[in-house]
Parts: structure tokens; C-alpha cells; sequence
């Protein structure tokens, strides 16, 4: 049927529907004391029938029902039966209402008609029927009583009576359904179907409505609407549910409502899905004042707000919120005293929303005039809204209020605490801040915890937690009287413990992996001091857990470190001073501080090449110690220059930005006098002949004295991963972890991780970035241009660089490398541990320290070792930086910090001489080289430049030693830098004790004490005091390593730092040793074996260190089976354990 | 039949307590609830009708055809004249309403869907 038909239906049967309506409005005016039962009684008319009098209509509706009965007898299925099958229960269903109505004297008759329904007994519903003729009987026995009655009565009374009779009777509520279990309510297969029908979401309502009044209007047309019901629910959009016996009825009534999509499927309800559809119950969060909500839409949506108060339904919340107004309104329209264009214009797509804001006074005064504000006792009232305490209060409606995963952050609560600190209203204190993430307090219990009960019956029992379940914590008590007893305590009552001087860490928060020493304790707020800034911080107990670790975790976040140096726009670099969790504190040049995130980040600047010079014109080198000559006179290591201007220090005694100021370096002067300055002009390389034919053309080139941004740059790489996987290139650049790379093919330059890198030597053999390339050496080696190719030439004597007298022309390998490697400057390698994956010293600067004190031996005291006759002083004063400078064996990979101990080494060489003085790397360089390259040991290389008969010259000979290489002595010092000599000799680092072979051995270590006089650590009293350690262990980052040690002299125990501990040397026979290094690679490491000789320290060569002792040793379960390995390279162990 | 609110989505909509009916506040002073006005006396008393009935109410059921109807026999208003009905209405009826129940000896179900057995 097409729309128009059905509309031109739909017009005929409104018109015919007129007639009874103008009959109702009649019978209305006859019959004022009820409408509604009145519309029922003529809906249920015939429209085709006249209005005749109540009695013939009772009858022919009788008849009409005996029609109705006889059809569905018949079951005849056709429209007009049903809709009379409707019409009679409609009539059945406000007959109670006619028994009021009727007039008393056809009692008779309805009693007839009444028989009548029973003896046929077509009433299907049993239930109604019951109903029905009880109430009837009812009604009747009323009226006869009322007969009866009447009599005696006067009509005043009567008249009285009636109308009583009628308020009363009005609409009896019974409630008759109430008694029936809800249970026994459920749909039937008798009962219509639900339908679903999908809907433009948000109309659902409108169409409920929709469908309602469509079926009034169109009820008393041929085409009435076939649904019983229909219904909708908010939790349900976009979908109405229609009950109806089938979907076409469904289908019927949708037609022509707007939003309504009967297209895509009216689909059944399953029966047992039909009661859960009406049972669909919201989650009740039940608000009362101090609840936290936050605001669903609006110019606050998403804040956070507080619940003040409530009305009684339930409907309107008063809210605390910060203030969102806007002080820069955009035009002078806005300043309406009305404030009704500035409204539209905060709320019109594209306005800013203003910043959240307390409010104000002065501020809006300036902005909006003192007009647009009042005061009223204790409020601001502004724009029609009431500011108190710099707070919005304002009611909201409660559907405008998201009440669920609310999950306040304790930087939002606090926005609201911090402002009534002081006021009189605290409806918010740090309890209500607890009570909102006491949720979360249970998750982060643990077995082991110490807890204490705040609330409830065992309120102030405290404990231990042994187990949890659910929310209930199994605790074992401590105290007085309940000491050891178990009890259980619901989770929420609990609160972890902690008391002053608990060492503590922060697991969660903006604080999250900070750890200190907790000050006080109130309630739940646990303040204490950090390990790493020294301030002190508050946090919630729930977020603290006892640690015993220090640090503040990592140091790392994204691709950037802790005190790198980051550019952060064109014109701002600054150094991270602090990491948080997911950000940075950033120290600009301009001494300002900014959180920036790593994304703000635009890239990592190295300042390892930057130049700069201090007040006295010397340059200025990352981890110099400088003081400022000027201003506040404060000192620092250099961590970073820029701009040849600003210079990054770091000094861990000033608490404020960790450490870390800029100053500029105009007003730096070196801490370490740097005395005997050799003029620049003096190229020593000149001096020395030996030295002039290799290096060549590279003397005075570019790279010289400048250490690498990388080592990586330069080095051969395969791609391993990716779209240029197997191509070969030399990598060009780096930033970060990220490589430009020139491909040999194509001549392409690509960007790629350095991860999917892999270094690729020239006989193909891959290796992993990260890893040293090997044969470098130490690198200190680098100084040897040769080394490359000495070491698989069993470079024992120096003479076979003249069998490659170009050092790149087949070394492919690293040339950048090597060139950097003609850089004998030792802070360019002292950088190095930073790089080295493998670094033991995670913290370059507190290795730093280790260096240091190293330089300001040979600075302070020119070399008051290497002169001095005491062998073992020399081999102290190189020891204490790398023990020995013993060869960093190309097998050994025992050179993790090489720059450490070799700069050390070279400065008690270089002392006389001051060498190596970093303005002058040349000058430093060459020395070594032409020892390297001396043609015979006699041959003193340049003795101007070593400035004496240092012992080292006694060494020399070893170079052309005819020892069998393995076997041969390493020089001092000098095998320190010659990579030829194949001994496996050990460098020591600061940290030696810490080795993972030496654990079991630890307390057994003969051990001295060596270094300190230089230093003047601990006054030097202890130099060269033997001993045994007592306890070390190791801590991370940027702590000084010190162990426990015993002094065998005077019985003490002191710590000392580990820097300044050597090992003994062996020292009889019998003496029982263990392997620190070994020659052959690390097979023997930790091995304990037995001296079987009398170790001889009579030779002239032994610089002190053992290097060049040889000691005669086997294992103890095979004596025969000796074998000959340094002094150095073995600890002896007291036989006693403690 | 009660008076089907022109506006669905009109904001002050409200439901009757006792039997869940939607009107406008205007029809339930005109002319109470149809339902409950005997017990309820709404009529004429915007006070009686904050009381009795709330604009806490979620679902709109049409009842179109009360008796023949499951919803509305589920919703126990198949007695109750044709209108719309709340499927569930937050709160519960004034305390001398309950009491007034309780000497009828009518279990008072509040419409909240707080006791469903």
C-alpha cells in the first residue's frame, strides 16, 4: 500500500473518529467527576453508534460482545474481531467505574448480565474474572447496604455520602499485583513478542512517544495500531523494543516515524532475554558531599570537581571546581555586562578553553572592571556564577556529571588542597585525597609488608602482612599484647608503615623510583629526604615501599640521559638534570629550568667537540674540574660547553638543579694547575725522526686532537635488518642510536638504527656494533697507528710497522678510528667508558673520580712515583687509575675503562714533562709513538720531552726483548700503549674487587692500600698499609665504590675506597694465589692456584706492579703441572677464612 | 487514559513514585495521578507532587495495551490506564504513603527495581 493511501486512510479515519469525539466532549460535561474513566467508557464505544442512553449501550455492547465471543469461537482471525476482543477488555477493564456510574435500579439487570459471562465463561482471563465479579459482588452488596441505608438517611446526607463515595472510590488503588513474585511475571509463550527495532540514536525517546500517540490518534480507524507496548532504555541506545505478535504489526506501526530504521531489522527478542531488557539496572554510585566527579560536556568537561552538597532527589549537585575564565577575552563586545556574547564565544567552536585557574579577585577586576564582580559575604559573584576561595561553586545536574572511573590524580587533588590550606573550609585534607585512591592502596600491599590498622576495631595494631585475600589481609601482629597473633583486617583499614630513618622507594607517582631516608611520618604522608636531590619530597605510604637500593633508577628516558646535553630549539640547548618518569628537567643556557618531554627534544648535541677556553685562555674539556673566578666561586666538572660560551657544571654538593649550573666560561679557571705550558708553536713530533715518517701527513691534520663524536663513525658496517639488508657502507655520522651511513653501492647515504648495524671486518667476520672492535686495545693503544696489524703479527717488536707503512692503505677496519687514535689525548678517551657497552662504571662521572685524583698526582707532585726510587711507588701511581697499565690484552676484553687507568698511567709519565696537558695532545702523543716506534731501546726517544731518566727508559728494552712473547715482561707504562706484546696482562680496574670470578674470594684477598699520597685521601696515611677486605659491595651509579678493609698492621677497619685498593703481590712459596686475568683469555680467571716458587722482585725492569715478575704456579690438584704467569696478573689469598 | 506529555524530550518530566506513570508536572497538579490519586492526593499540590513523584527515571515504556501487554503485566501497571510509564523511577514514596499501604495491607514494591523476586 502506498504512503498516500495509507495517509488518505489515516484522513478517513480521523474523520469518522470526530463523531465520537464531540459525543465524549458532551458526556463530559454530564459527567464531571471523572474523565478519564469517561474517555475509556467512549473509546469503547462503537464509532458508527450513536450516544444513546447507558443502559442500551451496556446492552448492545453485550451483544457485541457475544458477537466477539462467537467469533473467536470460530477463530475467525480477521481484524475487526480482535480489535472487539480489545474493546471488551477494555470495557472489562474500567467496568468498575460503570458500577459507580450506573444507576442503582438496573442492579437486576447486570446481575443477568453478570450470570451470563459465568454461565458462558468466555472470559479467557481467569484472573479478570475473579477480579471482576468479586468486585462486582462488592459493588453490590454496597449498594444494597447503601439502599438499606438510605431511608434512615436525609438527602443532605445522602448527598454527602455520594460525593464521599465518589472521592474516595475515585480510583481505588489496590496495588492487587503487588503480592505476585516477580518471578511468576515471566513472559509466557501466551504473552505478545518483543521486537527490536534500531532507531537514529537519541530519538529513542521521542519515538516511544511517537509511537504512543500515533496509536491514540489512529486507533479507531480500520487501521489501528497492533503493538501492546513499546518502550526504550537509556542504557540501550539507538535501539526500541516493540511488543507485538509479530514483526509485521511491528513493521506497521514504525511506518512514516521519522528515525526509525525498520530496514535493518526488526529482530525478536528471545523470550528469556524479554524480562533482563526491563531489569537493565545503571550502576549506582550514590554522591555525597566530598565525592569526586568530573563534569561530562560543557566548558568544564573533564575537570575534576567536588562534591559540596546535594539535594534531596538527587537531581542538582553543588560543585567545588577550579575556574576555567577567560582572561584575555577576545573583543571588547565580550565586556558586556551581560556577558551573554562572551558566553557564546567560549562556547563556539574554535574558542580556546581557558587554562584551569583560581580565582582571582584583582585579576578579573583588571580584565572585566570592577562592575562585572561583587562581593557577597565571603564569595565573589561573577557572571553569575559564586567564586569562594578561588573556587567555582556551582550546581550542576547530576546527569551532567561522569561519577565512575573518576580516578582523581594526586596532582589534580592537590590543585584543590593547596588552596585551602589556610582557609577555615577543609572539606578537603589529604584523608579525603586517600579515601579516593584507597581503591588502589589495597592493590599495592605485598606479603611482607609492615602495615598498620588506622580504622575499625584493631585500629593501631600493626604488623606484618602474611597474606592477602580479596580484600581481606591476613596480618601478623606486633606489640604488646597482641604480639605474634594472626588476625584478619579488611584492606581498606590497613595502611602500610614506615617509621623515621626507613630507607624508602617511591613506586608510583610523579616521584616514582626516587629513594631517601624517611623524616617523618603523619598519617599517611610519608615525607623524606632524597638520596639523589636531598630534598625533601612527600609522598602517600600506600606509593612507598622499603628498599634498601639507592639511585633514582634510571637515568634513561627515550634516547636521552641523564646530563646530556639536548638542543631544545634554535637558539636553547640545556642539560638534563633530572629524569622523571616520562620527562625531563632541563637546565637551559640561560640558567632557566623547563620539564620538557622527550618529544620537545630536537636532537642530542655533543659537546665532546665543541671548543672552549677558561679565564686563562687553556681550553676547557668535558670533565675538567673548574672553579668560577668570579660570582659565586663555585666548582664543577665540566659536563657540556656551547657556543664556546656557556659552560654545563656539575657539583654534587650543590643541591639545586641537581648539581647541575651553567656559567660562563670566561670565568672558569682549572682547578688543576696545568703549569709548564708548552708553547703551541713546538711540534714534537718533529723531534722525534722515528716518528715523522708513519705519521706522516696525518700531523697536523684536522682530526688531530680532536677525539671522535663516535668511534663508531668511519667503521665498515653490514646492515643486518631492514629494507638494506646485506649492503656494506661506512657509517658516516651518528646521533643517538641512530647511524648516517654511505653505502658502498649506489652511493647512497641512508639513516638506520645502529642497532641493525653490525661492524664488518675485511675478512667479512661480522660483529656487533656495541662490542669493541677487536685489536683495538685499550685506547690508549689507538696511539699506535700499527697496532692493527701487530697484533695478529705477533707484534713483538715494534720494527714490523715497517712492513705497513700505511696504516690505512690495508686496515680498513676502523680508519676513523685510528686516526682519532693519533689523539693521545686523554680526555678524549676518557670519554670512552661512556660508550662502552661493556663499561662496568654505568655513571661516567663517578669513574670520573677515579681519574681524577690521578691527574692531580702528576699535577700537584710531578711525578713524585716515577722518579722517586721506589719501583712500586711508580706502579702504584699508574695503578691507581688502571693497576699497572698493563697490556689491555686484544683477547682479554679486560680493558672495560681504558681510558681511566691509562690517563693516569701517562700523566706519571708524562709528569716531568707535563705531556700530556690536554690543550697540547700532540705533544702527548708523540712521546709515545716514538717510544713506539724507537728502532732500538737504547734509543731514548726525545728525552726532552720525558724530562728525565724515569724508570720507564730502563723498560724500553723490553720492546726488543728476545723473551718469547708470551712471556715477555710488558714494560710499564710503556706496554700500557704498545698493543704488539702479547702478554695477557690485566688491567685493573677501579673496581677489580667487584669481580664476579673474585666473589668467593673476597674476604681472602691480600689487598693494599695505594695511591692515597697523591690524593691525599685520607691524608695519605695509609699509603701502601697491606690489609684484607673485610666487606665491599658494589653500589650502583654514581656512588664511590668503597669496600670494609682490615689493616694487618694495626688491626683496624676502616672503608676505603676502592680506587686506592690493590692487590698484593705474591710473595713466598706456597703462598696460595688466585688468576685475575690469565693469558689464555679468561679460562683461568678465578682460578686459585699455589706459588711453587720464590717469586723474585729483584729484577731492575719490575716497575712495582708485578708486570714483568714472572711467578712459577700450579694448581693445587695438579702441582707437577706448572706454569709461569706475572706477579700482576695474580691476587694472594689468606689462607685463613674468616 | 492519562495525558501523554507533548515533549519527550521536555526536561521536566516526571514519574510517579507509587506506579511509575510519566506526565508533565502540570497534569499530575491538574488532575493527579489516574493511577494513584486516591492514595497519592497530588491534585492541586505541587508539594505532593515533588514529593511523589521524580525526574530520576530511566526507560519510557508505552503502554499501549495494558492488559493484553507483558511489559506492562512485568511492570505490574496492567491494570493502570494506557500512558507512559517509566520502566524503573528512582526513590520511594513519601513515608505516611507507606504507612497508608501498610494499613491496606498492599506490599508497597518500590519501582527502583531495588526487590525483584
Amino acid at each position: 500500500m502506498s504512503d498516500e493511501e495509507d495517509h488518505r486512510m489515516f484522513q478517513n479515519d480521523e474523520d469518522v473518529e470526530d463523531a465520537p469525539g464531540a459525543e465524549e466532549d458532551v458526556e463530559q460535561g454530564d459527567e464531571e467527576m471523572n474523565d478519564v474513566p469517561n474517555k475509556s467508557q467512549s473509546s469503547r464505544r462503537d464509532h458508527g453508534e450513536d450516544g444513546g442512553p447507558e443502559e442500551g449501550e451496556e446492552e448492545e455492547d453485550d451483544d457485541d460482545d457475544d458477537d466477539v465471543d462467537g467469533e473467536d469461537d470460530d477463530e475467525a482471525p480477521g481484524r475487526k474481531a480482535r480489535k472487539r476482543a480489545k474493546h471488551r477488555h477494555k470495557r472489562s477493564a474500567v467496568s468498575r467505574f460503570l458500577d459507580i456510574e450506573a444507576e442503582v435500579s438496573e442492579e437486576e439487570e447486570e446481575e443477568e448480565e453478570e450470570e451470563e459471562f459465568g454461565a458462558e465463561g468466555f472470559i479467557t482471563n481467569e484472573n479478570e474474572v475473579d477480579d471482576e465479579v468479586t468486585r462486582r459482588n462488592h459493588a453490590l452488596l454496597d449498594t444494597t447496604r447503601h439502599f438499606e441505608e438510605e431511608d434512615m438517611r436525609s438527602p443532605e446526607e445522602i448527598a454527602r455520602a455520594v460525593a464521599r463515595r465518589h472521592r474516595d472510590r475515585a480510583v481505588p488503588y489496590t496495588g492487587d499485583m503487588n503480592e505476585i513474585p516477580q518471578r511468576l511475571l515471566m513472559p509466557s509463550v501466551h504473552d505478545a513478542s518483543l521486537w527490536q527495532v534500531r532507531v537514529k540514536p537519541g530519538r529513542e525517546r521521542d519515538i516511544v512517544f511517537s509511537l504512543m500517540r500515533k496509536a491514540i490518534d489512529v486507533e479507531f480507524t480500520a487501521r489501528p495500531l497492533n503493538i501492546l507496548s513499546a518502550f526504550q532504555r537509556d542504557s540501550l541506545p539507538g535501539m526500541i523494543y516493540v511488543e507485538a505478535r509479530s514483526s509485521k504489526q511491528v513493521q506497521d506501526a514504525c511506518n512514516g516515524l521519522v528515525g526509525v530504521y525498520p530496514s535493518r531489522g526488526i529482530q525478536l527478542v528471545p523470550i528469556e532475554e524479554m524480562a533482563s531488557l526491563l531489569q537493565i539496572k545503571k550502576k549506582e554510585t550514590t554522591l555525597v558531599p566530598g565525592t569526586w566527579v568530573r563534569i561530562r560536556r560543557g566548558k568544564y568537561v573533564g575537570d575534576l570537581a567536588q562534591v559540596m552538597d546535594l539535594t534531596d532527589t538527587g537531581e542538582d549537585v553543588g560543585l567545588r571546581l577550579i575556574p576555567r575564565i577567560d582572561l584575555n577575552p577576545r573583543d571588547e563586545a565580550a565586556l558586556d555586562a551581560q556577558g551573554k556574547k562572551r558566553k557564546k564565544g567560549v562556547s563556539g567552536p574554535g574558542a580556546v578553553r581557558p587554562p584551569q585557574r583560581l580565582f582571582n579577585y584583582e585579576e578579573i577586576l583588571k580584565v572585566y572592571g570592577r562592575k562585572n564582580v561583587t562581593k557577597r559575604n565571603m564569595a565573589y559573584v561573577f557572571q553569575n556564577d559564586t567564586y569562594k576561595d578561588g573556587f567555582l561553586e556551582k550546581d550542576f545536574k547530576a546527569s551532567a556529571l561522569i561519577t565512575e572511573d573518576v580516578n582523581p590524580t594526586l596532582d589534580e587533588i592537590t590543585q584543590f588542597t593547596r588552596r585551602q590550606d589556610g582557609g577555615d573550609d577543609n572539606i578537603v585534607n589529604l584523608s579525603a585525597i586517600a579515601e579516593a585512591s584507597r581503591k588502589a592502596a589495597i592493590a599495592v600491599l605485598q606479603p611482607g609488608d609492615h602495615i598498620e590498622v588506622f580504622e575499625g576495631e584493631q585500629a593501631g595494631v600493626h604488623g606484618v602482612v602474611d597474606e592477602i585475600a580479596g580484600d581481606i589481609v591476613t596480618i601478623t601482629a606486633q606489640g604488646l599484647d597482641l604480639d605474634g597473633q594472626k588476625m584478619e583486617i579488611p584492606a581498606r583499614s590497613v595502611r602500610k608503615r614506615f617509621k623515621p630513618g626507613d630507607h624508602v622507594k617511591v613506586m608510583a607517582g610523579q616521584n616514582a623510583d626516587e629513594t631517601g631516608l624517611v623524616v617523618s611520618v603523619s598519617d599517611n604522608v610519608v615525607t623524606f629526604v632524597s638520596d639523589m636531590s636531598m630534598q625533601e619530597i612527600s609522598v602517600f605510604s600506600k606509593d612507598l615501599r622499603e628498599a634498601a637500593e639507592v639511585g633514582s633508577g634510571s637515568n634513561i628516558v627515550g634516547n636521552y640521559e641523564l646530563y646530556d646535553l639536548v638542543q631544545l630549539d634554535a637558539q636553547t640547548v640545556g642539560v638534563i638534570f633530572k629524569t622523571e618518569r616520562d620527562s625531563f628537567r632541563v637546565l637551559d643556557q640561560n640558567g632557566q629550568v623547563r620539564l620538557v618531554q622527550p618529544h620537545q627534544i630536537a636532537m642530542r648535541r655533543d659537546s665532546s667537540k665543541a671548543i672552549a677556553t677558561d679565564s686563562e685562555g687553556h681550553e676547557l674539556r668535558i670533565n675538567d674540574n673548574v672553579k668560577e673566578i668570579d660570582g659565586e666561586g663555585r666548582k664543577g666538572g665540566v659536563l657540556h660547553t656551547h657556543q664556546a660560551y656557556f659552560a654545563f657544571l656539575h657539583n654534587r654538593d650543590i643541591t639545586e638543579n641537581g648539581g647541575v649550573f651553567v656559567t660562563r666560561t670566561r670565568s672558569l679557571a682549572s682547578l688543576a694547575p696545568k703549569g709548564n705550558v708548552i708553547k703551541p708553536g713546538a711540534d714534537l713530533s718533529k723531534m722525534n725522526p722515528a716518528l715523522v715518517a708513519p705519521s706522516g701527513g696525518m700531523v697536523g691534520s684536522g682530526a688531530m686532537g680532536r677525539g671522535p663524536r663516535d668511534r663508531d663513525i668511519g667503521t665498515t658496517v653490514m646492515v643486518v635488518k631492514g629494507a638494506h639488508k646485506g649492503y656494506v657502507g661506512t657509517i658516516k655520522d651518528t646521533n643517538g642510536s641512530i647511524a648516517r651511513v654511505e653505502l658502498r653501492t649506489g652511493n647512497k647515504l641512508i639513516m638506520i638504527e645502529k642497532e641493525k648495524l653490525y661492524r664488518r671486518y675485511p675478512d667479512g667476520r661480522l660483529e656487533k656494533l656495541s662490542h669493541a672492535p677487536k685489536g683495538q686495545g685499550g685506547p690508549r693503544g689507538n696511539t699506535n697507528p700499527y697496532h692493527g696489524f701487530a697484533a695478529p703479527s705477533g707484534g713483538r717488536t715494534p720494527f714490523n710497522v715497517g712492513k705497513t707503512p700505511n696504516p690505512y692503505s690495508g686496515d680498513s677496519r676502523t680508519p676513523a678510528w685510528n686516526a682519532s687514535s693519533r689523539t693521545p689525548n686523554p680526555y678524549g678517551d676518557s670519554r670512552t667508558p661512556a660508550w662502552n657497552a661493556s663499561s662496568r662504571t654505568p655513571n661516567p662521572y663517578a669513574a670520573d673520580g677515579g681519574r681524577t685524583p690521578a691527574w692531580n698526582v702528576s699535577s700537584r707532585t710531578p711525578n713524585p712515583h716515577a722518579t722517586g726510587a721506589n719501583a712500586s711507588a711508580v706502579g702504584a701511581a699508574g695503578g691507581a687509575g688502571g693497576w699497572g697499565g698493563a697490556t689491555p690484552g686484544r683477547t682479554t676484553g679486560g680493558w672495560q675503562t681504558p681510558g681511566r687507568p691509562t690517563a693516569p698511567t701517562s700523566s706519571a709519565w708524562g709528569a716531568p714533562s707535563n705531556g700530556w696537558s690536554p690543550p697540547r695532545p700532540t705533544a702527548g702523543g708523540d712521546p709515545w709513538n716514538s717510544s713506539w716506534g724507537a728502532p732500538t731501546p737504547a734509543a731514548a726517544p726525545t728525552p726532552g720531552l720525558h724530562g728525565g731518566p724515569t724508570p720507564a727508559y730502563g723498560q724500553t728494552p723490553a720492546y726488543g726483548a728476545p723473551t718469547p712473547a708470551a712471556v715477555t715482561p710488558g714494560v710499564f707504562g710503556g706496554s700500557s700503549y704498545s698493543q704488539n706484546t702479547q702478554q695477557k696482562m690485566v688491567i685493573l680496574d677501579d673496581n677489580w674487587i667487584f669481580d664476579k670470578t673474585l666473589v668467593n674470594y673476597l674476604q681472602r684477598l691480600k689487598i693494599r692500600v695505594v695511591n692515597t699520597k697523591g690524593d691525599q685521601y685520607l691524608g695519605g696515611d695509609y699509603e701502601n698499609e697491606t690489609g684484607r677486605i673485610m666487606a665491599a659491595q658494589e653500589n650502583p651509579g654514581v656512588f664511590q665504590q668503597t669496600a670494609r678493609v682490615r689493616l694487618d698492621k694495626t688491626g683496624e677497619e676502616r672503608s676505603i675506597q676502592a680506587q686506592y685498593i690493590r692487590p698484593q703481590l705474591p710473595k713466598y712459596m706456597e703462598e696460595v694465589v688466585v688468576v685475575l686475568t690469565s693469558k689464555d683469555q679468561e679460562a683461568r680467571k678465578g682460578l686459585v692456584l699455589v706459588v711453587r716458587d720464590h717469586p723474585d722482585y729483584s729484577g731492575k725492569e719490575d716497575p712495582g706492579d708485578g708486570s714483568t715478575v714472572p711467578v712459577v704456579v700450579s694448581s693445587k690438584a695438579t702441582p707437577a703441572d706448572i706454569d709461569q704467569v706475572f706477579a700482576s696478573t695474580i691476587v694472594p689469598l689468606y689462607e685463613e677464612v674468616l | 487514559m492519562a495525558a501523554i506529555p507533548p515533549l519527550a524530550r521536555s526536561k521536566n518530566l516526571r514519574a510517579c513514585l507509587l506506579c511509575s506513570l510519566i506526565q508533565v508536572p502540570n497534569e499530575f497538579k491538574k488532575s493527579g495521578c489516574p493511577n494513584c490519586e486516591e492514595i497519592l492526593q497530588m491534585k492541586g499540590s505541587a508539594d505532593r507532587i515533588a514529593t511523589c513523584t521524580t525526574t530520576q527515571f530511566d526507560g519510557v515504556i508505552a503502554v499501549i495495551d495494558p492488559d493484553q501487554s507483558w511489559v506492562a503485566k512485568w511492570q505490574r501497571t496492567a491494570k493502570y490506564v494506557r500512558g507512559m510509564y517509566a520502566v524503573r523511577v528512582n526513590g520511594r514514596i513519601p513515608e505516611d504513603v507507606e504507612l497508608e499501604l501498610e494499613r491496606r495491607n498492599i506490599k508497597y514494591r518500590p519501582r527502583d527495581q531495588s526487590d525483584q523476586d
